[in-house]
């Protein structure tokens, strides 16, 4: 049932050998809870069925968590894999195949976009179960079933916390994916007239972005043979030191080149604050429209905006 | 003592210096040498160095390069820097070192054109 190219998150969480042994250790896993584990293999067969019943009954209750379970053939097939998950609780062997194991659950509960709350929800139910089973097991030996329910309390939060990690994963990983998209999109040079390019600007300026902005702009500008390059910031909302500094460095950068740079959309509090920031934006042409900054632009390679005598009155006379 | 290794023409009252190795330290001092020298026994009025063949520039050579253009006005000869590579530039600019007072073209067609209208301009005086 694995759909699509899934990222993979033993790489993606760093998790070897190293990892597996210090995650074990920092939730207290030690050999007696393995041996415990293992010895309660045969309680685990005898009650994971009604477990799992118990634990669907709290989830078919709520709207929110059924409609995750369509259709009969689907809960069949839901149930027959918590309790082969529930089995895997008391392998006794928690190395990398097993967290592999429990990555996969992780992201098949991310894929089918199931919300951490009721994950972790459904946890709860599932634990209880768990315990009230326990207690009946031991029943008389106090002592014992308090060991057993704290080393299922262990593993199951270790499996938790994996799961979790698995969902913070997948959605980085989307986030990094939307963010190369913002990116590429971000910087569009437009070719306003020959040899006059217009880069207009709209969104937070951060340094990885005013890097790529400087990229971008170098790159078309000798690759167009660009004499000019307008750069409008009226869609940038804060323009602060560190942004004025990377418009400042993109502009030395661009005079470098051989080209000039024509700075436009200059607002009122945008002026206000580059001058009480004592920046020093001087040396850049600037303009606060960007109609004037392309005119000013025409004019820098020799060309001018004029009226036309007024069209259709030629044969007044 | 022309070095030779970066050849210097001349082109009406113009120097031409490509530069189409990669610029050690003892090469661009030579090449400032040849560069001051050529001025003086040619009385050129004009300077173009063609760097668009350099694919990464140090902070000591932009030094020198921006340094020869200055020492060349001194001498009555503009210098134009034609053909930087944008990594070359936003290299140049991230080390803080803006070059200024120094012409830039994109092109050795448009540094041609800069020291044409510097000697039509020269003449009209």
């Amino acid at each position: 049932m694995e759909l699509g190219i899934q990222p993979d998150y033993m790489k993606v969480l760093k998790l070897d050998d190293e990892e597996c042994r210090r995650r074990l250790e920092f939730f207290e896993l030690t050999d007696e809870d393995f041996q415990r584990l293992t010895s309660l293999r045969s309680f685990a067969e005898r009650w994971t069925q009604e477990i799992t019943e118990g634990l669907y009954e709290l989830i078919m209750k709520h709207a929110e968590s059924r409609s995750f379970f369509p259709d009969d053939a689907t809960l069949t097939r839901v149930k027959r894999l918590q309790n082969a998950y529930f089995l895997h609780l008391f392998s006794g062997t928690y190395d990398l195949n097993y967290l592999r194991d429990r990555l996969r659950v992780g992201s098949a509960h991310e894929r089918i976009g199931m919300p951490p709350k009721l994950y972790l929800g459904a946890y709860r139910r599932y634990l209880a179960l768990i315990h009230e089973k326990l207690r009946n097991h031991f029943k008389g030996n106090e002592a014992e079933a308090v060991k057993a329910i704290e080393t299922i309390r262990k593993i199951i939060f270790f499996d938790m916390a994996l799961a979790i990690d698995t969902y913070i994963a997948a959605y980085l990983e989307t986030m990094t994916r939307h963010q190369a998209a913002i990116r590429e999109l971000s910087t569009p040079v437009i070719k306003v007239y020959d040899r006059i390019l217009l880069l207009p600007i709209v969104g937070t300026v951060d340094t990885q972005r005013a890097n790529q902005i400087m990229e971008t702009v170098l790159v078309q500008v000798v690759e167009q043979q660009a004499k000019v390059i307008i750069i409008d910031i009226a869609g940038v909302p804060v323009v602060d030191t560190k942004v004025a500094d990377h418009i400042l460095q993109t502009t030395a950068a661009v005079r470098l080149l051989g080209a000039q740079t024509v700075l436009t959309g200059i607002s009122a509090s945008v002026a206000r604050t580059v001058v009480q920031l004592g920046v020093e934006l001087t040396q850049v042409d600037t303009r606060a429209k960007l109609s004037e900054g392309i005119e000013l632009a025409l004019s820098l390679v020799g060309k001018k905006i004029s009226s036309k005598s007024k069209s259709g009155v030629e044969n007044e006379d | 003592m022309p070095s030779g290794t970066i050849p210097i023409l001349k082109i009406g009252s113009t120097l031409l210096a490509t530069i189409q190795i990669d610029l050690h330290d003892t090469v661009v001092d030579a090449f400032q040498n040849d560069v001051l020298e050529e001025i003086e026994k040619t009385a050129a009025s004009g300077l173009i160095i063609d760097i668009s063949a350099l694919e990464a520039v140090d902070s000591y050579v932009a030094r020198m390069l921006a340094n020869t253009g200055k020492m060349a006005k001194l001498m009555g000869a503009e210098t134009v820097i034609v053909g930087m590579r944008p990594a070359v530039a936003a290299t140049l600019v991230r080390m803080g070192y803006f070059m200024s007072g120094i012409r830039t073209a994109l092109s050795l067609q448009e540094g041609l054109e800069i020291q044409d209208n510097r000697s039509k301009d020269r003449n009209a005086e």
